[in-house]
């Protein structure tokens, strides 16, 4: 099935199953920041946005994909030019061993968009699709409080 | 590390990194794990595990394999081969300590997730495809899954047969830590308090699954890159089980996406070596789905306790008795040193004169038991724990009062016999937490209770031994080099699982080399590149390493000042320092910039080595018998753990309101990475205490998936606080202990106090699910009606 | 295997029609399914993602039903003020159903089909009364939810027809809605038992009809008429609410699985009564 959608700004044009995973044909079209945890949409790795709102790879199909916009950790920004909520992880110990952390800036992101300001416990709810073994949470949550406060999208 | 050093970094202070070195390209998606880096055109391999219940099989854990008929795999598209035992070229045996565990299963099938074939295909479809069309003939075994009932007389023996049926029947291993008198001890004491103690296996549940790719190069190298804690060790692992040199095989880590121990010893790696051998010089892959993962996967011992303290009647500890039951599942992994560990650790962190400890590590037909994060000792700490708080109750003291009084501190003799030369700071970390508001206002918080809801605050002290011990050198060789373009390289040797350890060699040789952050980078673990440093694991990383590192780069700036001397015509070397980017003279400020001395010198000569083994405690107590490796431990860090706790009477659901561990780890040197570690540890210790529960049936693995297996979400954990009691440890790099440990082991006896607390009821079988807090408060009410 | 995107409902009821074909609503139930047993007769997923007339929320028969398209996220509809202001007990249910993302992707047809007997929004759209539209090529009929849900996983969808809307009358603001969910854990969570409330009270505080429907006690959603019996005619009192506590308790036959015992559940099915008295 051909396939057309925008994945991090750029057109991709792609024949793929239209039953393949969202997630494998993300990995195979190089957008390895997209991780697979669980495959059963329990652990949030996965999460990516369509359309600007945050859905997990792991339960889309390739099929679903066509026509829509797709945002990555990676279209947020870059080592080069970080996303305030990516600079806001990395400054406030919100990362250890990273591997929930491209899914759980998605998730931060989607959360910031619909709720610029929310509070510790709002932060604790838009996030709890999203796990992490790591951390216990609380340098997330001060992560995004502090991306909050230097306003999402914007210059921090 | 030379006296010196440590003065000249104080005089010129560095700017401290404002992130760890690791966490940007992480945070941005950028950095690329093991499975991110294989190759396009890789084969996929995948095992093929009979005894995982599935559409026509309930599941089997022991049983005979009779047959696999392989006809109808190989008869897929796509599907290259299918290996059996048969294809396995050394001695199919892997393990750490003991081998007694096939990489591919020929007779038997001692657990569920025991594979007994590899399937070698063109794509993952393929791979798919081959594994649901191989069928195996399995001849069900009467299984052993109670590790009580496997040292009956009579009971199914796990290793029946083979190279490693033990002498002892399931007996993996029985060792005895004997001080003093115990019994006379006990018999004699004014006040004694008892109980049995459960807690239950628990899933490491890594976000990243055990994965990796291999490829047999042209030259006959084994090239691999794994999700691993022991690039070094692995080749051994993998060459005594396929009959490898184990020095033709390289094993590159780079960063994991956790581990926790789960990824300590092999997990995909012989199976993953089995396969390239067969792909004639292709890469293959191999990646677990999260159910195999947990289905193959090495799981928290479950443990039984049997325990007993007696007291003066002033509260000095007179002794402890403690008999511990560890379940090491139907493989030995380093079973005999998690219990040898958590042995050690029995008698909590106090002065007691008197010990008696007897572990027994017993197989069984459960899912393999291995290193997870408190290895052996989070098991421990409920047991001593509650037993001071009984033992608090029973004397009418403060408890806090009760585990001061006894605290250990330095040059005391622990409960093993072993004089106490490093730091020790439990105490102040006990005084942290009582001078914290939220025990402060405990009682108007309790008070404060909305209706159904019965609050209470609980606190408990615990420690964990760092570095393997004594019996196997804890020994890291660090490698620096100044580049060609005049900055610097550090081959870490130890792999990152995400506590930061790299993170932290990078802040170590920045501050010690006087250098920008940024001028030094990193290299992963390579076995070709860098020297063997040991795992990551027992907390010893960031000590070990550390310190190795520091004499590699004292020997760096001598080198780099001598070699500088001649461009700067100094006649004296300590006319020149290092400054960051050059070399600097003083009294002239003429500089060398580190990019000309770069470029001037040999290879050879920009590169330092320098190794470091951990001391050991000298003239070891001949208090322990049984253990082949690891006793007794020298260094400990301390923690207390504070948690006040909501429960709902209706429903028995605990939660975990309020939350703060005191933690002395020695100097601190990042903040943040050390609060980290005592959060992740705590968190991971909440959970094992109430939610995980990782169930089995049979030997039949009840939570298999992420939706049974029920690790913390964000809503389940409070804001947990992070007090650090900076103490000093002399042998530590920058003063420092290895952290990582520790924090696991607080919430268990912490949230069981606080229940007490709030409830009246002590459970001493963990988690504290709701069910069992319902029936604990219903036995009350019952008991309470009866009184009235 | 096929996926098909019907953009209007003709083209929706002509896809069902393909051999093999099976609706996909939001997959956070069903992919996960063929993920651990895969289906060899499914030819055909027919999305509902780009069915536009089975989305959003619309006050029908004079501001006395709320209708709402069948594909509705979870998230569209716990945003939604209607919803929010006059159906507080399915909003709480949404609130706990699964995660953010799962909220983002499932959808409130998804949720019935599926016919959990933990299915978050079963117990307080059964308490509510709910009506299903249900299309197909032989035209659109109605039935209500209890007489749609045959048992764990079993509804009376027939083959070809599709659930596209669900219709639930609109309680008085005065009557008190109250639902609770007890899981393991407070996000990802499967019920371990939960309890939707409809109470209307008279004159004096007297309850004149109480509605109970409790999840994952029973193999479909569970009702004790016994137990709203004995609350009428009482006040909303801890003891008229302990006796109906108790029916419950001795009335409902629970089953043990991985995430609690028979013996819990039914201790849990009584207590989650008593919530009510702090209201």
């Amino acid at each position: 099935m051909k396939l057309a959608f925008t994945l991090n700004g750029a057109l991709v044009r792609v024949d793929a199953d239209p039953d393949q995973r969202a997630v494998d044909l993300l990995r195979e079209l190089n957008a390895l920041d997209v991780k697979e945890g669980c495959g059963t949409g329990e652990c949030g790795a996965c999460s990516i946005l369509v359309d600007g709102v945050h859905k997990l790879s792991c339960l889309l199909l390739a099929a679903q994909l066509h026509g829509r916009e797709l945002t990555t950790a990676a279209g947020l920004g870059s080592v080069k030019n970080p996303h305030p909520i990516q600079k806001a992880f990395a400054e406030h110990g919100a990362v250890q061993c990273g591997f929930c952390t491209p899914g759980m800036t998605i998730a931060a992101s989607a959360l910031l968009a619909a709720n610029p300001d929310p509070t510790r416990d709002e932060v604790r709810q838009g996030l709890s699709g999203n796990l992490c073994r790591c951390t216990g949470y609380v340098k997330i949550v001060d992560a995004v409080r502090a991306a909050a406060r230097k306003g999402d999208g914007g210059e921090a | 590390m030379s006296p010196k050093s440590r003065v000249s970094a104080a005089q010129r202070p560095c700017p401290q990194p404002s992130v760890r070195a690791d966490a940007l390209s992480k945070a941005t998606g950028a950095e690329r794990y093991a499975l991110d880096l294989a190759p396009a055109d890789c084969l996929f391999a995948g095992a093929f595990r009979p005894g995982a219940p599935s559409g026509s099989s309930p599941g089997i854990a022991h049983g005979r394999v009779r047959g696999l008929d392989t006809a109808a795999a190989l008869a897929e598209p796509g599907v290259l081969r299918v290996l059996t035992a048969a294809d396995v070229p050394g001695t199919n045996l892997q393990g750490i300590v003991h081998k007694d565990q096939p990489v591919l299963c020929g007779e038997v099938i001692r657990h569920a997730g025991d594979p007994v074939a590899l399937v070698l295909a063109v794509s993952a479809e393929a791979l798919r495809r081959g594994l649901a069309a191989l069928r195996a003939d399995i001849e069900p075994l009467p299984g052993v899954f109670d590790p009580a009932a496997a040292l009956k007389k009579g009971a199914p023996l796990v290793h029946a047969q083979g190279h490693a049926a033990p002498k002892g029947g399931n007996l993996l291993l029985r060792a005895v830590i004997e001080k003093g008198d115990a019994r006379k001890a006990l018999r004699d004491a004014p006040v004694v308090v008892r109980g049995e103690f459960s807690t239950p296996a628990q899933e490491h549940a890594f976000l990243e699954t055990q994965c990796g790719f291999a490829q047999v190069l042209p030259d006959g190298v084994l090239d691999m890159t794994v999700s691993t804690q022991a690039p070094f060790r692995d080749r051994f692992e993998i060459g005594h089980a396929l009959g490898l040199d184990p020095f033709r095989i390289r094993v590159r880590a780079p960063y994991l996406g956790g581990g926790f121990g789960g990824k300590d010893g092999a997990t995909v790696q012989c199976l993953l070596a089995l396969a390239a051998l067969k792909a004639e010089g292709r890469p293959v892959r191999m990646a677990w789905d999260r159910e195999e993962s947990i289905l193959a996967g090495y799981k928290r011992h479950a443990v039984r306790l049997r325990c007993e303290l007696g007291a003066d009647s002033d509260g000095t500890l007179l002794a402890y008795s403690c008999r511990a039951l560890y379940d090491t599942g139907a493989y030995a992994h380093l079973g005999g040193e998690v219990m040898e560990l958590g042995m050690e650790h029995a008698a909590g962190p106090y002065r007691v004169p008197h010990t008696f400890v007897e572990g027994r590590c017993v197989y069984t037909n459960n899912p393999v038991a291995g290193a997870f994060r408190g290895f052996g000792v989070a098991q421990m700490s409920p047991a001593f724990e509650g037993l001071m708080d009984a033992l608090a109750a029973r004397l009418g003291m403060d408890p806090q009062a009760l585990r001061r009084k006894n605290a250990l501190r330095t040059g005391d003799t622990n409960s093993s016999g072993v004089t106490l030369t490093s730091s020790a700071h439990l105490a102040e970390c006990l005084d942290a937490l009582e001078a914290h508001p939220l025990w402060a206002g405990r009682e108007a918080w309790r008070e404060a209770a909305p209706p159904f809801i019965r609050r209470g605050v609980g606190v408990a002290a615990v420690f964990n031994g760092m570095g393997y011990g004594r019996g196997l050198p804890d020994m890291a060789i660090a490698k620096l080099e100044l580049t060609g373009e005049g900055d610097f390289l550090v081959y870490s040797a130890v792999a990152d699982m995400g506590q930061g350890n790299a993170a932290a060699f990078a802040t170590l040789a920045a501050q010690e080399l006087n250098q920008q952050p940024g001028a030094v980078r990193l290299l992963q673990p390579d076995t070709e590149r860098c020297h063997p440093s040991g795992s990551s694991s027992a907390g010893r990383t960031t000590y070990t390493f550390g310190n190795a590192l520091l004499k590699a780069c004292a020997a760096m700036r001598d080198k780099l000042l001598s070699r500088a001397a001649l461009f700067l015509l100094a006649d004296d070397i300590a006319a020149l320092e290092l400054v960051p980017g050059a070399v600097r003279h003083k009294a002239t400020d003429r500089m060398l910039p580190l990019a000309v001395l770069g470029r001037a010198l040999e290879r050879d000569d920009r590169v330092c080595v320098a190794e470091f083994l951990m001391p050991v405690a000298q003239d070891p107590p001949d208090t322990g018998r049984g253990f082949v490796i690891g006793f007794p431990h020298l260094f400990f860090a301390y923690a207390a753990h504070l948690a006040r706790i909501e429960v709902d009477e209706l429903t028995g659901r605990v939660r975990v309101c309020d939350y703060v561990c005191a933690t002395d780890g020695g100097r601190v040197l990042d903040r943040s990475c050390f609060d980290q570690q005592a959060q992740g540890g705590a968190a991971q210790g909440i959970g094992f205490a109430l939610t995980e529960d990782f169930s089995t049936r049979q030997g039949l693995i009840l939570t298999g998936d992420l939706s049974t297996c029920l690790m913390p979400t964000a809503l389940d954990l409070p804001d947990i606080l992070s007090l650090a009691v900076e103490g000093d440890e002399p042998t530590g790099p920058r003063g420092l202990k290895g952290v990582g440990e520790v924090g696991l082991n607080g919430p268990a006896p912490a949230l069981a106090s606080a229940l007490e607390d709030a409830t009246g009821v002590r459970l001493r079988d963990f988690p504290l699910a709701p069910e069992r807090v319902l029936a604990a408060l219903k036995q009350r009410q019952g008991r309470a009606r009866r009184k009235a | 295997m096929n996926v098909l995107f019907p953009r209007n409902m003709p083209q929706l009821v002509k896809a069902l029609g393909e051999p093999g074909a099976r609706i996909l609503a939001g997959g956070t139930d069903l992919l996960v399914r063929l993920r651990a047993q895969p289906d060899a007769k499914l030819a055909t997923l027919v999305s509902l993602d780009r069915v536009a007339a089975l989305r959003g929320v619309a006050l029908e028969k004079p501001g006395t039903v709320l209708r709402i398209g069948a594909a509705s996220t979870h998230a569209e509809l716990l945003a939604h003020p209607l919803v929010r202001a006059r159906l507080p007990m399915l909003a709480q249910a949404l609130a706990t159903l699964g995660s953010p993302p799962i909220r983002n992707m499932g959808t409130l047809g998804g949720n019935i089909c599926t016919a959990s007997p933990a299915g978050d929004t079963l117990p307080p759209l059964l308490v509510l009364g709910a009506e299903l539209e249900l299309a197909s090529a032989s035209g659109t009929r109605s039935l209500p939810l209890a007489d749609f849900l045959l048992g764990p996983g079993r509804t009376a969808l027939q083959p070809g027809e599709a659930l596209t809307a669900v219709r639930v009358p609109l309680p008085e603001p005065s009557a008190r809605q109250h639902f609770e969910k007890v899981g393991r854990r407070d996000a990802l969570a499967v019920a371990v038992v939960s309890l939707a409330a409809l109470v209307r009270t008279g004159g004096k505080g007297a309850i004149t009809s109480a509605s109970l429907a409790w999840g994952a006690v029973a193999p479909g959603i569970w009702r004790c008429p016994e137990a709203e019996a004995a609350l009428v005619g009482r006040k909303l009192t801890l003891s008229a609410l302990n006796s109906a506590a108790r029916i419950a308790s001795s009335r409902v036959q629970p089953i043990s699985d991985v995430r609690a015992s028979a013996d819990y559940r039914r201790s849990v099915t009584g207590n989650l009564l008593l919530r009510l008295a702090a209201l």
